[in-house]
């Protein structure tokens, strides 16, 4: 450490294990890592997917916790709450009885996740841009309330130069990070573009557009509830159908011509390859909604209106597939004043000088929850090869588990000791050098 | 003897006020152009909005107040459940002290009920008053740019009529303003569509600016949002608001946008929000 006191300096041990916190505002992605461990691999089976929410449901009476929310047979009207707004943690109520319940409490063990903080390294994940008070909230929940023996609060985005490149195919060493990397975070609340170098993040480049899968969980909610079936409480079942049913356009304008029936005097044929018939579940019956290709026949209004068989709630959707997952890349549809997210990533060019800009786009990594819609990653690179100009080498790779990949980069840093040692807090530094120095060195600002 | 009932005439005069608020206000009209009540010299359809007596302060007020109504949609777009708020987390069955905190710092952090926007207003309070977050710098879209300047006009439109803020800007050569692009001038000029400037040669930065770009502080989380279009991007697109397909047919009572006549007969039937008159 470049501040060395007169007396000894604290103790730089670092505890044995390092629970990896990808604290996500729809999914926690949590898991332990050691840097003790003889063989170094890297694992995704050890990362939990933990829905970071409290939900409670009217028709059952009961509140549901994280990973409780497995055991939820009627998801109908389900309340959901989350700690975590535009990707940071604001409400602590809720999150440290999340982070109990799954990690904590006597209950996880049986999970496989409980850990005794004291004993345990934590490393949290935030968005860049973050506002200083809720930085300083959860540096102080962490070591005060439940008090981790070490302690790294790193933006999400670093944490992917860790995990092994997509790129040339050849595993990085644990702890080392790629060189260059442009990371495009497809979120529940928005999607960043962060550029990297070195693993650590180039400030004044960072953009973000404030759409992401929530957003379009809304967005066709409003529609379906205007155009054929009130859906405004049902949240979760919202976010099933635009998980089922929805895909990004590669061509928005031949597509949205292929479903349309046409004016008075122009009838169309509609294409009926795109429009799907989607079966609501009620929870009953039918515990999980389903899409089947749309069948115009009179068979299947029968079907809809119960006649001789049991009824089933139908909605048809068709150029919603598309036209909500367009929002990412053309949000002035809905009225927004920013560009796409083909523009943002140009935006995030711009104050860097002219030399970093091709290493950049030759290394664009693409992760998040919602780069898993069919066609989003397609649709990305043409759009962009489309505005670049030709003697840019552009290469666009999208992560083997788009939600797990910044979990294992975590991972492989928490299994070299001197890469963890330049990023962790102790407890013992902590409480000799004050918080202050603390955020300094997160930012990267105080010696190494 | 018929009986012929006119409308009274109606002119919404701009105020910079975009809350819809009982009362009057009190309005600067720079040209008072006197219209007339029953104007036949143009017959043409859809001339609700005509350019013809409508002054560039009106069109703007105008548009502030759309822009408003887009703003407060966009909000509810991306916002949870308002019934998430309602979610009560259960206690834990012990009921010991331990779920309050255990120190009064975390006692005061596990029982704020504050939302983001709270942190983001204080922040943008503290970046207005003093140019520093709790003692350290933000970047701003060009940089170190020193508070006054940037801050206030960065986070709301302004309110100022247009007519007063062309005076002020030819005075003053020029103040940012918030929805148009980054005014600074960025390290290099940006990738256009010709895509002629950019060099896919050019040298690696050295290690000095590479240092620098390392250590610069972080942005303000309002200066990191993906900016505007160009003035020279081709206009927003509009959709049918019954079926989605292209919106090319404008209600001419109350504007909204249908594609074809079928759409336009449901629209209002259904929805139109004119029905009166």
């Amino acid at each position: 450490m470049a501040r060395q006191k007169a007396q000894a300096p604290p103790s730089t041990n670092l505890q044995p294990r390092t629970l990896i916190l990808d604290n996500g505002a729809d999914t926690i992605k949590g898991g332990f890592s050691s840097h003790q461990d003889q063989d170094n691999t890297s694992s995704a089976d050890q990362c939990h997917i933990i829905p970071n929410s409290i939900s409670h449901s009217t028709r059952d009476r009961r509140t549901y916790i994280a990973s409780q929310l497995s055991t939820c047979l009627d998801f109908g009207e389900l309340a959901i709450r989350h700690p975590v707004e535009n990707g940071y943690i604001v409400n602590w109520e809720s999150q440290k009885a999340i982070w109990e319940y799954e990690f904590f409490d006597d209950g996880a063990k049986a999970r496989g996740l409980w850990c005794e903080p004291r004993g345990t390294n934590l490393i949290l994940t935030e968005q860049s841009s973050a506002p200083i008070a809720v930085q300083r909230q959860a540096d102080e929940m962490v070591m005060e309330e439940f008090g981790f023996g070490g302690y790294a609060r790193v933006v999400g985005a670093t944490l992917s130069a860790f995990a092994s490149s997509p790129f040339d195919g050849a595993a990085l060493e644990a702890g080392v990070p790629a060189e260059c990397m442009l990371v495009i975070d497809a979120g529940y609340s928005h999607t960043t573009v962060t550029p990297l170098l070195h693993g650590k993040v180039l400030q004044s480049a960072c953009r973000r557009l404030d759409i992401g899968g929530k957003t379009l969980t809304n967005q066709l909610k409003d529609l379906i509830s205007t155009r054929q079936f009130e859906l405004q409480k049902e949240d979760w079942m919202a976010n099933q159908i635009k998980e089922d049913v929805c895909f990004v356009s590669q061509d928005f304008d031949s597509d949205l011509e292929r479903v349309w029936r046409g004016g008075m005097k122009d009838r169309r044929k509609i294409d009926h390859s795109i429009v799907v018939d989607y079966v609501l579940p009620d929870y009953e019956e039918i515990k999980r909604g389903f899409a089947r290709p749309h069948d115009p026949s009179s068979a299947a209004r029968k079907r809809q209106l119960g006649i001789g068989m049991p009824r089933e709630d139908l909605v048809v959707i068709a150029n919603e597939r598309f036209s909500v997952p367009e929002l990412l890349f053309t949000p002035s549809d809905i009225g927004m004043q920013s560009e796409g997210l083909v523009g943002t990533i140009l935006q995030s060019q711009n104050p860097l000088p002219v030399g970093l800009w091709q290493a950049s786009l030759a290394n664009v990594l693409v992760v998040g929850g919602t780069s898993k819609l069919p066609g989003f990653v397609e649709r990305l690179e043409s759009e962009l090869r489309s505005r670049l100009s030709d003697d840019i080498v552009l290469r666009v790779a999208h992560a083997d588990d788009p939600i797990k990949h910044a979990w294992t980069g975590g991972q492989r840093l928490a299994q070299d000791e001197t890469a963890l040692k330049q990023v962790i807090v102790t407890r013992e530094e902590y409480l000799e050098n004050g918080d202050g120095w603390m955020r300094r060195k997160f930012l990267g600002k105080s010696g190494g | 003897m018929a009986l012929r009932f006119r409308t009274p005439h109606i002119e919404e005069l701009p105020t910079a006020q975009t809350k819809q608020a009982p009362g009057f206000a009190w309005v600067t009209v720079p040209s008072a152009v006197e219209k007339p009540a029953a104007d036949l010299s143009n017959k043409k359809r859809g001339t609700r909005f005509a350019a013809q007596g409508q002054t560039d302060a009106q069109k703007e007020a105008h548009s502030v107040r759309q822009q408003e109504k887009i703003n407060a949609r966009i909000r509810e777009l991306n916002s949870d459940n308002a019934r998430a708020g309602g979610v009560v987390v259960p206690k834990k069955e012990d009921g010991s002290a331990a779920g309050k905190g255990k120190t009064p710092n975390t006692r005061k952090i596990l029982s704020s009920m504050k939302h983001f926007s709270h942190y983001l207003d204080d922040e943008v309070a503290e970046f207005g008053l003093t140019g520093k977050v709790d003692g350290m710098d933000r970047l701003t879209e060009g940089g170190l740019l020193p508070a006054a300047s940037v801050a206030g006009a960065a986070q709301r439109a302004s309110k100022t009529p247009l007519a007063r803020r062309l005076q002020q800007d030819q005075s003053t050569g020029g103040s940012p303003r918030p929805a148009t692009p980054s005014a600074v001038p960025p390290a290099a000029t940006p990738t256009d569509d010709q895509g002629e400037v950019i060099d896919g040669n050019a040298p690696f930065p050295s290690q000095a600016e590479i240092d620098a770009l390392l250590n610069a502080p972080p942005l303000l989380y309002s200066a990191a949002r993906s900016a505007a279009p160009p003035v020279s991007a081709p206009p927003p697109r509009v959709f049918c608001e019954i079926c989605g397909y292209w919106g090319r047919v404008r209600c001419l009572k109350c504007g909204a946008r249908t594609c074809s006549v079928d759409c336009e007969t449901i629209h209002v039937a259904d929805r139109c929000l004119k029905f009166y008159a």
